[in-house]
């Protein structure tokens, strides 16, 4: 692993190629502080690790880019349309039915012909390492396989914003390395990761740390 | 009296012994078809329940939470009052028809309907709105979704609601009249059996209903057990 290069933490980039922009983000659940950070911004392409220990907001961090968590103070503004960025839960939830219909399940809603769902959706299935659990229920899927499916769903769809919420717990070696395969077959997405231990070499650009200072960010490679 | 009387109605059941079946037939198309239309409203309301916040939720909650356990005569009374001579439907004239009872029984189903399939949406895990509104699902998507991941205990509504109708016996003898041949249904004709002293026959039919009944909760157990499977 190479040495952390602690940078400043609000990095200026030009406007037009900014997707993230968070100044003095605190988010408050029943008067206790889940969430601070002071500054943060995310290029477009780019690939950031959120490091921190357990309750240190990154879990509330990735939300609130997602959308999903609205009660914040502070300014949060994204680049990207609502349905251009896709959030996986930290432990994800599967609907009922198989893997193939899952991964099928942005690409409905976004009414592409049933070709076209099974042709991306197989090019998913297999970079994830799940061509043969295709047609199995998800009920009866390992962790490991669970999380893949979950993150095989999200890439399919090839959000501007990628939002993974520890998505390497209960991966083994192999179950990494096709993640980290699949993360580098989207050039165009920037994604935000999170995760309690520190990331496997150059699987992010640079990580940062929720916090009052934000100034534990490091630029990795 | 009682050997007796199952003997006889065992006997009844295997010569399929017509206002016997005629009764059963009866009740079961009266049930299904109330359940059915009841289906349709009360999942329509429970999600409506689930999902939105407007002005005076609580206190429909509460009062369709109070109608699963409204006496069955009451309904029977109420719908007598609005099909009666005098009542505001009189034109339609469905008093002592099976319609009326199947409009009573559609009544006693709704709330049950409505009321635990409610539930069930509000039990829904939070992941399922959020991922599925993070993978861009619109509103007729997510609906489908919501159903999907609440169908065991959807199911288990309807079921109960059947139960409920195809078993009651105030509905049908208030606005069905007790009619042999027209109206009568497996209650009010055991009832009528019975009072009649033609015990086993009151029998046949009580064979008859418990025989459902008893299908029924069987596959509710089932049902439970599948979805607590599931939640584990």
């Amino acid at each position: 692993m190479t040495n952390p290069q602690t940078v400043p933490a609000h990095t200026r980039l030009p406007d037009q190629s900014r997707i993230v922009d968070v100044k003095n983000l605190t988010v408050q659940k029943m008067g206790q502080v889940i969430c601070n950070v002071s500054a943060l911004t995310v290029a477009k392409g780019e690939r950031i690790g959120v490091t921190g220990s357990n309750g240190s907001g990154k879990t509330t961090l990735l939300r609130v880019l997602a959308g999903l968590e609205k009660d914040f103070t502070g300014v949060c503004e994204i680049a990207t349309a609502p349905a251009e960025r896709v959030f996986v839960h930290q432990s994800p939830f599967l609907f009922s039915g198989t893997v193939l219909d899952n991964v099928e399940y942005g690409l409905r809603a976004r009414s592409l012909s049933k070709s076209d769902r099974k042709e991306q959706a197989a090019v998913w299935l297999k970079r994830l390492g799940l061509c043969n659990l295709a047609n199995r229920s998800t009920r009866s899927l390992s962790g490991g396989e669970g999380r893949r499916t979950a993150i095989a769903r999200a890439c399919v769809l090839q959000p501007r914003l990628l939002l993974l919420d520890e998505p390497l717990a209960d991966l083994d070696p192999a179950g990494i390395e096709c993640v980290q395969q699949s993360l580098n077959a989207l050039p165009n997405t920037t994604i935000l990761l999170s995760s309690p231990t520190p990331l496997p070499d150059g699987f992010v650009d640079r990580t940062i740390t929720p916090g009052p200072s934000s100034s534990h960010e490091q630029l990795r490679n | 009296m009682i050997r007796d009387g199952f003997r006889d109605a065992l006997q009844l059941l295997w010569h399929l012994d017509g206002p016997v079946i005629d009764a059963a037939a009866r009740s079961l198309w009266v049930s299904v078809l109330a359940v059915f239309a009841a289906s349709f409203t009360g999942i329509a309301i429970g999600l409506l329940f689930g999902r939105k916040a407007f002005p005076g939720q609580q206190i429909l909650i509460v009062l369709f939470r109070a109608g699963m356990s409204v006496p069955t005569v009451l309904i029977g009374l109420l719908c007598f009052g609005v099909f009666s001579r005098r009542g505001v439907l009189a034109d339609l004239e469905l008093l002592y028809t099976t319609w009326a009872i199947v409009i009573g029984e559609f009544f006693l189903a709704l709330p049950i309907i409505a009321t635990l399939t409610h539930g069930a949406i509000v039990r829904l895990d939070r992941r399922i709105s959020e991922t599925a509104m993070t993978l861009g699902a619109g509103p007729v998507q997510r609906t489908i979704t919501y159903l999907r991941e609440a169908r065991l205990a959807i199911m288990l509504a309807i079921l109960t609601a059947f139960s409920r109708c195809f078993t009651e016996l105030g509905i049908a003898m208030m606005v069905g009249g007790n009619i042999p041949g027209r109206t009568q249904t497996l209650t009010t004709a055991t009832a009528q059996e019975t009072s009649r002293g033609d015990f086993s026959r009151g029998m046949a039919m009580s064979l008859i209903l418990l025989l459902i009944a008893m299908t029924v909760t069987v596959v509710i157990s089932l049902l439970n057990r599948r979805r607590e499977e599931g939640a584990s």
